[in-house]
């Protein structure tokens, strides 16, 4: 069965942007079915899922070995209840062929706020949401992957599999082994159980990251299927890299991602060249965790710039302090610069490693300003582990010399500093994940004290909401007990928590208070040595890095890059920068 | 400067006007077709567009002027490098820019679903006032150029620029006095001094 968009005519016009749900994507590939028909699931909007670059890898690798990888985004409000009403099942974009007709659906987690949406997907596909509802019976496999996927337990119910770590292989390797069995056969878990990167939430397998280490001979699509409307990152992106050299204590990318792997400046040109010709568009973003990092960026800058069509620009996302360099960023021709203190004082710098110190921010900027930027962007984070009032008094005084470099000359425009206040959120697989998180109180108090600040006058404050904040401290420290409060939460009408409009407090604190679920006992502080619900998942770090990262964090020792030596973090025989060859 | 007229169907009916336009700048960007831009800081490529369709309208009939110079042939290019159901159906070089915006006068449309009714008698109506979708009272009558069946299906042209009609919310009109739902509503022809 497909579903024809003529019969959806009064629905697709009563909605916005209609263009979301019609598929028809120049680049998007003349689909088929095959032996294995897969639909990627991205549980966001369209806009949002189109600029994913992980689902586009997926696809690609399940279409190189001869089967179909279709994809499907979460639909806004309006369409989604206009399907359930007229009772139109929700359907893949390239076949129009509905969710429940796949073999297996695989979700993308790119952050912990999209669970809801996973289980609003399966419903308007009319799909029972557990594993348990669905046991023998013709539904298709569920997935999920991607970063939230290092820590699956608040899903576990819901799941079929888990892929963790890299998806270039694993998931095309599920795909065979399906074909090969004649569906989900027990041999088929069996086989698959035994893969690195393949966790079964029924079997609780101890699993070990999927890692694939020759970026170079990686899977990556040579052209992207250009959205119908303009989507949050409407351009080329290649990853000049994957993992990063720095370890803030923090940070999660920082230590799923390890090790790193960067992509040789030939590969990248290529890449890039290929996709601004299959796509038409204008502007190449190299990603990656720190991109200021990748050691050949220079060479990489320069030959983009002769390989590239003529008008074709170069945005650098994620560009670190100290590795801002006047002389490319001029060519971005952007007015606005961003940088990620994340903590105000030296002493809370080192103590979550975050190797950058006041001076080289200064220069940055300086030298920013010096060539025509008249905007600075700050992130900070309140609420980390050792936390005092000097270092919040920090952020105001950071704000206070940036505005002193500013008037230190003549300037034509007038200088806009923002800062972003966030929450530190512990996470999994970082050596903060023992850590509590700071109470509603705290945060307040906090917030009120640097809005007090006279240096703040006249820059313009963001915070991020509370509420917000503890619940995806909740979602990504929890355990399979949480399976029931998301249920009940969806129930409640609870979908799109990430978008600040829609997120519904009520039907999440109702959700916890039903199950009886106290969410403070994920907040807590937890014990060293307290089974974590994330210790079936082996990221190749090992728990006595995190431990002995976590002692250095508190006597504000910084650890340093990867490239300077070897920190020993357990990944050192996959490691080309532990081999001394970066 | 190359004319063309390019078709709005299979899904892409539900592009907005502003994707289009994105869309028909990426498609000749893709088939290696320079397209001159405007002078000044923020150039801009010189295409341009027919009057907006509604969204939902399918079209056989668009028409878009592209300051450019193409060497192979335009439509094989286009084709090869658009979206589906944005394909270029004819085209031709000219000197100057036929500004299909205020050149085309009327389009011609056809539908489904309205029941059989007498299109003389609606025809030789002196006036019918409608209230539009911004709540002002009009009057359509002068707008509506034709109205008949043809092959089956009912065929009208109505006004375009500045007294222009929608095509979709004339049908609903008929829909409010004759029954029926309609279906299949698609722009067969755009006249105009430059249309082909």
């Amino acid at each position: 069965m497909t579903v024809n968009l003529d019969n959806l005519k009064n629905l697709l016009l009563s909605v916005e942007k209609p263009s979301r749900y019609t598929g028809g994507e120049f680049g998007f590939p003349e689909l088929k079915e095959s032996a294995f028909n897969f639909c990627m699931c991205f549980p966001d909007l369209y806009e949002v899922g189109m600029s994913n670059l992980g689902i586009k890898i997926v696809c690609e690798s399940i279409r190189a070995r001869g089967y179909t990888a279709d994809c499907c985004f979460a639909p806004y409000k309006d369409f989604g209840a206009g399907l359930k009403n007229s009772g139109v099942p929700l359907y893949s974009l390239g076949l129009k062929k509905p969710l429940g007709e796949f073999d297996m659906l695989g979700f993308s987690l790119q952050f912990e706020l999209s669970y809801t949406n996973v289980l609003y997907m399966l419903d308007l596909a009319g799909i029972p949401l557990t594993r348990e509802e669905r046991k023998g019976k013709n539904y298709p496999l569920i997935a999920v992957g991607g970063p939230c996927a290092v820590n699956p337990e608040p899903l576990a119910d819901f799941v079929d599999i888990v892929f963790v770590g890299d998806g270039e292989n694993v998931d095309a390797d599920v795909a065979d082994i399906y074909v090969k069995c004649g569906g989900a056969t027990e041999e088929f878990y069996k086989c698959i159980s035994k893969l690195d990167g393949v966790y079964l939430p029924e079997l609780r397998n101890k699993t070990k990251k999927a890692l694939v280490n020759d970026l170079d001979g990686a899977i990556f699509p040579h052209q992207f299927a250009v959205p119908n409307c303009e989507s949050v990152h409407d351009r080329a992106v290649i990853e000049v890299m994957r993992g990063c050299y720095r370890g803030c204590r923090f940070c999660q990318a920082g230590f799923i991602y390890r090790p790193v792997r960067p992509r040789s400046v030939q590969t990248l040109t290529k890449q890039a060249c290929s996709l601004i010709k299959h796509t038409g568009y204008d502007e190449v973003s190299m990603n990656s965790l720190s991109t200021g990092d990748y050691p050949h960026l220079r060479e990489l800058i320069r030959n983009l710039k002769e390989n590239l069509p003529e008008g074709v620009t170069l945005a650098l996302p994620s560009l670190r302090v100290d590795s801002f360099d006047g002389d490319f960023a001029q060519d971005a021709r952007k007015i606005s610069l961003t940088f990620a203190p994340e903590a105000g004082s030296q002493r809370l710098r080192d103590v979550i490693n975050k190797d950058v110190t006041e001076e080289e921010i200064l220069k940055a900027v300086q030298s920013a300003f010096d060539i025509g930027y008249s905007a600075v962007k700050l992130y900070f984070m309140l609420g980390l582990p050792t936390e005092n009032d000097e270092d919040i008094d920090g952020i105001a005084r950071l704000c206070a010399l940036i505005k002193g470099c500013y008037r230190s000359k003549p300037r034509k425009k007038q200088l806009r500093i923002s800062v972003s206040l966030s929450t530190f959120i512990p996470k999994p697989f970082t050596p903060f994940q023992w850590e509590r998180q700071a109470s509603d109180k705290e945060i307040d108090e906090k917030q009120a004290r640097l809005k007090s600040s006279p240096h703040m006058k006249g820059v313009i404050l963001s915070t991020s909401d509370k509420f917000v904040s503890r619940l995806e401290a909740v979602l990504a420290r929890g355990d399979r007990r949480l399976c029931k409060v998301l249920r009940l939460a969806y129930q409640n009408g609870c979908i799109f928590d990430g978008w600040d409009k829609e997120l519904n407090k009520d039907g999440w604190q109702k959700a916890f208070e039903s199950a009886g679920i106290d969410p403070a006992d994920y907040t807590r502080k937890f014990a060293e040595d307290e089974v974590l619900p994330w210790d079936i998942i082996d990221i190749g770090v090992t728990k006595q890095y995190f431990l002995s990262e976590r002692k250095r964090a508190y006597a504000a020792a910084v650890t340093g890059s990867c490239l300077q030596s070897c920190k020993g973090c357990g990944l050192m025989k996959v490691c080309k920068a532990a081999e001394g060859k970066i | 400067m190359i004319s063309f007229k390019y078709t709005k169907t299979d899904g892409a009916e539900y592009l907005s006007h502003l994707d289009l336009l994105r869309h028909i700048d990426r498609t000749l960007r893709r088939a290696g077709i320079k397209v001159r831009t405007s002078e000044g800081f923020h150039p801009h490529p010189k295409i341009f567009m027919n009057n907006p369709l509604g969204l939902g309208v399918k079209s056989v009939a668009e028409y878009c002027a592209v300051d450019c110079e193409c060497e192979g042939d335009f439509k094989e290019l286009f084709n090869a490098n658009s979206p589906s159901g944005v394909k270029c159906l004819d085209f031709k070089v000219t000197d100057e820019n036929p500004n299909f915006a205020n050149t085309i006068e009327s389009c011609t449309y056809t539908a489904q679903g309205i029941p059989h009714f007498d299109t003389k008698e609606y025809m030789s109506r002196k006036s019918i006032i409608i209230t539009d979708k911004r709540g002002r009272t009009v009057d359509i009558a002068p707008r509506i150029l034709s109205l008949e069946y043809q092959n089956g299906a009912l065929t009208f042209t109505l006004c375009c620029g500045q007294n222009n009609l929608r095509p979709d919310l004339f049908t609903e009109i008929l829909q409010g006095e004759f029954g029926g739902q309609a279906f299949g509503l698609i722009k067969t022809h755009s006249h105009g001094k430059y249309t082909f």
